[in-house]
């Protein structure tokens, strides 16, 4: 089957003429407070990009575009960026035009920021305001955190370094993976319970079932740990679900609607020092610092407190230009708790090769896996 | 999912979510209850799962043209007054640039068929926009096509690719990420593989400019990272110039590089790069810039097999092998070697990074075909040593075909 697809593709019809003049040409950058960073071109033209907060994912109304487009039009060159962390970037020739954009959105609402030592911005999935499986609301915790970390962002208290922040509503991870400096993952907390009205749409009919074997049913294939499993009772083939096996990914709950959950065992976990970039230590994921937290809406005020004592403890002790997890390198894991004041860690999330705390921890049946994940790494 | 216990009955959990919503509307952070109260999105379904602590969304279906892209959700039964949710992914333009006139373009689509409601960037990457009923869904499509741009990106296909700014914004890019992500999408392959599902799994495209990683590369399963060769290059005389101004301290760079590979000499006022060492972090050219800058081999770093989801969980790429930066349709025909045993392989639901923990990076590597520059052909890092193993047939008949090679050259 082939369907037609329209992609946007014309490179130069999108770009503003200021851009596509200097494209490839960019020689210098300087900034101008926070938020405001400005590109010399060897043209010997001057682009100054003015960064803005969104609310959490992204969301706007089309009439705060539509004002967003008449500021672009007033005062800019006829152009808005969106940055893939959701932030909104508008673009003009001038300082005084930036200055001028810069409080235009900020009595808006919007606040100018991000950029070097700073919050760059927090992403946030939709959990939901759309989604079926996320397990706590991250927008409304992001809303949270934003009101309280705000003047990280505007560079009224200035940071070490970059601080990227993404809130995911479970374990899937789609605010951006746990590669950031603090990731806040929704945890079902408990084991998810089968409603068994519902399994039947996500299995093949018992008949079919007695005659397929286990491996080949695709819940027990997607349970990476083997909580998973069909057990034989009283003639009968079902699906169980062993408790102490499962590791609360929500794999199962991705693919199958009969996974569910009691609100009272839902949290967070906080991970803290990941990051994509290649500088300092190079890429890595984040940690486990906290596996589980209340999530208590609409304030969240236990997150917000320790995201809050996180931030501070970096922002009091590491070096100028020191990423947090070139920070926790520095001083120590062990140091890092304590300074934060962890309780007691769980010891299975700091040994673990990065790559593999999942997998080995909690890894599937069979040699052949693990044969084959040496070669890997 | 089921009703969570101990729910008030609606008139109250009406209230209490109404309570909840203007709460979050308080506070200096941009809100998102009050641009959604701006909109037709029904809020207040949103505000009861908040008390709930449950999403109030459950799966739901929306005929229309497009395969992927397009997903809908109903409130689930315990929502009093139940909404509906309908939205689609649409492609964004190169580098995400918007020109007001585009932009007023998608506030009329969204106002004329949708709630209003645009999310600027879903997660994906894609712009997703709300649609206000089911039945409307084909004419935004159509008319979305009619400004250029079309609907498309989820299940298990190629999704909305993802490049950052690169050489239209940022002086450090290092080959054009933009002018790739178009040739991608031209690409017939990639075209199909966006539009019908049938992969084991999602599958993500990914350019970075620069080892910065701005467009998270490395989380991509195939990501794109510019980088050099040896050493970034150093212009002495510029870089004296910004010392006597005070711009750049060379004891800084020294101590800042985390490869040690700098050194400074101070009597004859001279930097120096081991390029070897040099790890490609861009400390020294961000500090530097222009009198630091990347080096003149300028190179494409392949990854493959990043991600956030999958069954082993969450993971960073695995390096392949260089592209030069004008090698574009190479990178589209190595993104489909990679994909080619992973799609015939794989069990369902595994993204390639589970696949290749699988397989083994060396043997994948082999499987797919693959031979880049510097392509690793050795494990480098192995976690214990297991002496003996049984060797099928064919891998001793190599040792053996080896030997012989290696008696030629000694003579013994
Ligand atoms: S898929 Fe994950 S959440 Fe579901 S039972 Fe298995 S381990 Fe538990």
């Amino acid at each position: 089957m082939s369907i037609e697809l329209k992609y946007p593709t014309e490179v130069e019809r999108f770009l503003p003429e200021i851009i596509k003049r200097n494209y490839g040409k960019w020689k210098e950058r300087k900034f101008h407070g926070s938020g405001i960073i400005e590109h010399i071109s060897e043209t010997g033209e001057r682009v100054f990009t003015i960064k803005v907060a969104l609310p959490p994912n992204a969301r706007v109304s089309a009439d705060t575009l539509e004002k967003f487009a008449d500021i672009a039009d007033k005062y800019g060159v006829g152009a808005l960026r969106i940055t893939v962390a959701g932030n909104v970037e508008f673009i003009t020739d001038s300082l005084e035009k930036a200055q001028k954009i810069k409080e235009e959105v900020e009595k808006m609402g919007f606040p100018v920021g991000g950029w070097r030592g700073a919050m760059w911005g927090i992403n946030t999935c939709t959990a939901f305001l759309t989604c079926q499986i996320g397990v706590v609301d991250a927008p409304s915790i992001g809303k949270a955190l934003g009101d309280a970390l705000k003047p990280y962002f505007t560079g009224e208290i200035p940071l070490p370094a970059k601080l990227r922040i993404f809130i995911s509503g479970c374990p899937s991870g789609c605010a951006g993976g746990t590669a950031t400096d603090i990731a806040i993952v929704g945890m079902w907390g408990a084991p998810p319970k089968i409603r068994e009205e519902v399994l039947p749409l996500c299995m093949p009919p018992p008949k079919a079932l007695a005659k397929i074997p286990e491996s080949q049913i695709f819940l027990v294939q997607v349970c990476p740990t083997g909580a998973l499993t069909l057990r034989r009772q009283d003639g009968q083939i079902k699906l169980v679900l062993v408790g102490e096996k499962c590791i609360n990914c929500g794999r199962c709950k991705d693919n199958c609607d009969a996974f569910d959950y009691d609100p009272k065992d839902v949290g967070v976990a906080i991970l803290v020092g990941g990051r994509m970039s290649n500088s300092g230590g190079g890429p890595r994921l984040a940690r486990n610092l906290i596996p589980w937290l209340p999530a208590n809406p609409p304030r969240y005020e236990e997150i917000v407190a320790v995201v809050k004592q996180v931030v501070e403890v970096w922002r009091q002790n590491a070096k100028p230009g020191e990423r947090l997890a070139d920070f926790i390198d520095r001083i120590g894991w062990a140091k890092f708790l304590d300074l934060v004041g962890v309780p007691r860690p769980i010891a299975e999330y700091m040994w673990m090769p990065d790559i593999a705390r999942t997998y080995l921890t909690y890894r599937a049946r069979g040699e052949y896996i693990f044969k084959g994940f040496r070669d890997a790494i | 999912m089921a009703a969570p216990p101990g729910l008030p009955p609606p008139e109250k959990l009406l209230e209490k979510a109404d309570e909840y919503l203007a709460e979050l509307e308080k506070g200096p952070w941009p809100s998102h209850v009050s641009e959604l109260k701006k909109t037709g999105y029904p809020v207040r379904v949103y505000g009861v799962g908040l008390v709930a602590r449950k999403s109030p969304w459950g799966p739901s279906a929306v005929k229309a043209k497009r395969l992927t892209g397009v997903l809908a959700r109903i409130a689930r039964d315990w929502v009093p007054g139940g909404g509906e949710e309908v939205h689609f992914r649409v492609f964004h333009t190169p580098g995400r640039f918007l020109p007001t006139d585009y932009l007023r373009k998608i506030i009329q689509i969204s106002r004329e068929y949708g709630v209003g409601l645009i999310e600027a960037v879903g997660q994906t990457g894609a712009m997703v926009i709300n649609v206000k009923s089911k039945d409307l869904g084909d004419k935004m499509i159509d008319t979305l096509r009619e400004i250029g741009t079309d609907v498309g990106g989820s299940g298990d296909a190629i999704r909305e690719l993802n490049a950052c700014v690169g050489p239209a914004l940022c002086e450090f890019a290092l080959y054009d990420t933009l002018n790739w992500l178009v040739a991608f999408r031209k690409d017939k392959r990639v075209h199909d593989a966006t539009a019908v599902p049938g992969y084991p799994y999602k599958f993500k495209i990914k350019l970075s400019g620069c080892p910065m990683d701005c467009a998270r590369a490395n989380r991509g399963d195939i990501g794109f990272i510019g980088v050099w060769k040896g050493a970034p290059e150093v212009d002495q005389e510029l870089l004296r110039k910004k010392i006597e101004n005070g711009e750049v301290d060379p004891e800084k760079l020294v101590a800042n590089c985390p490869s040690g590979a700098i050194s400074w000499d101070p009597a004859k006022k001279e930097l120096k790069i081991d390029g070897a060492r040099c790890k490609k972090s861009m400390h020294c050219i961000r500090a530097a810039f222009p009198a630091i800058k990347p080096g003149k081999e300028k190179r494409v770093a392949v990854v493959v097999g990043g991600g956030s989801k999958g069954r082993y969980g969450p993971k960073l790429g695995w390096f392949i092998g260089f592209l030069k930066p004008d090698e574009v349709d190479k990178a589209i025909d190595v993104t489909f070697k990679v994909i080619k045993p992973w799609d015939e392989e794989a069990q369902a639901k595994y993204r390639l990074g589970d696949y290749i923990l699988m397989e083994g990076l060396y043997r994948f590597i082999e499987k797919a075909g693959i031979s880049l520059e510097d392509t690793p052909k050795y494990v480098e890092k192995l976690p214990d040593n297991v002496p003996y193993r049984v060797l099928p047939e064919e891998e001793r008949k190599k040792f053996a075909e080896f030997a012989e090679k290696v008696k030629q050259l000694v003579r013994v």
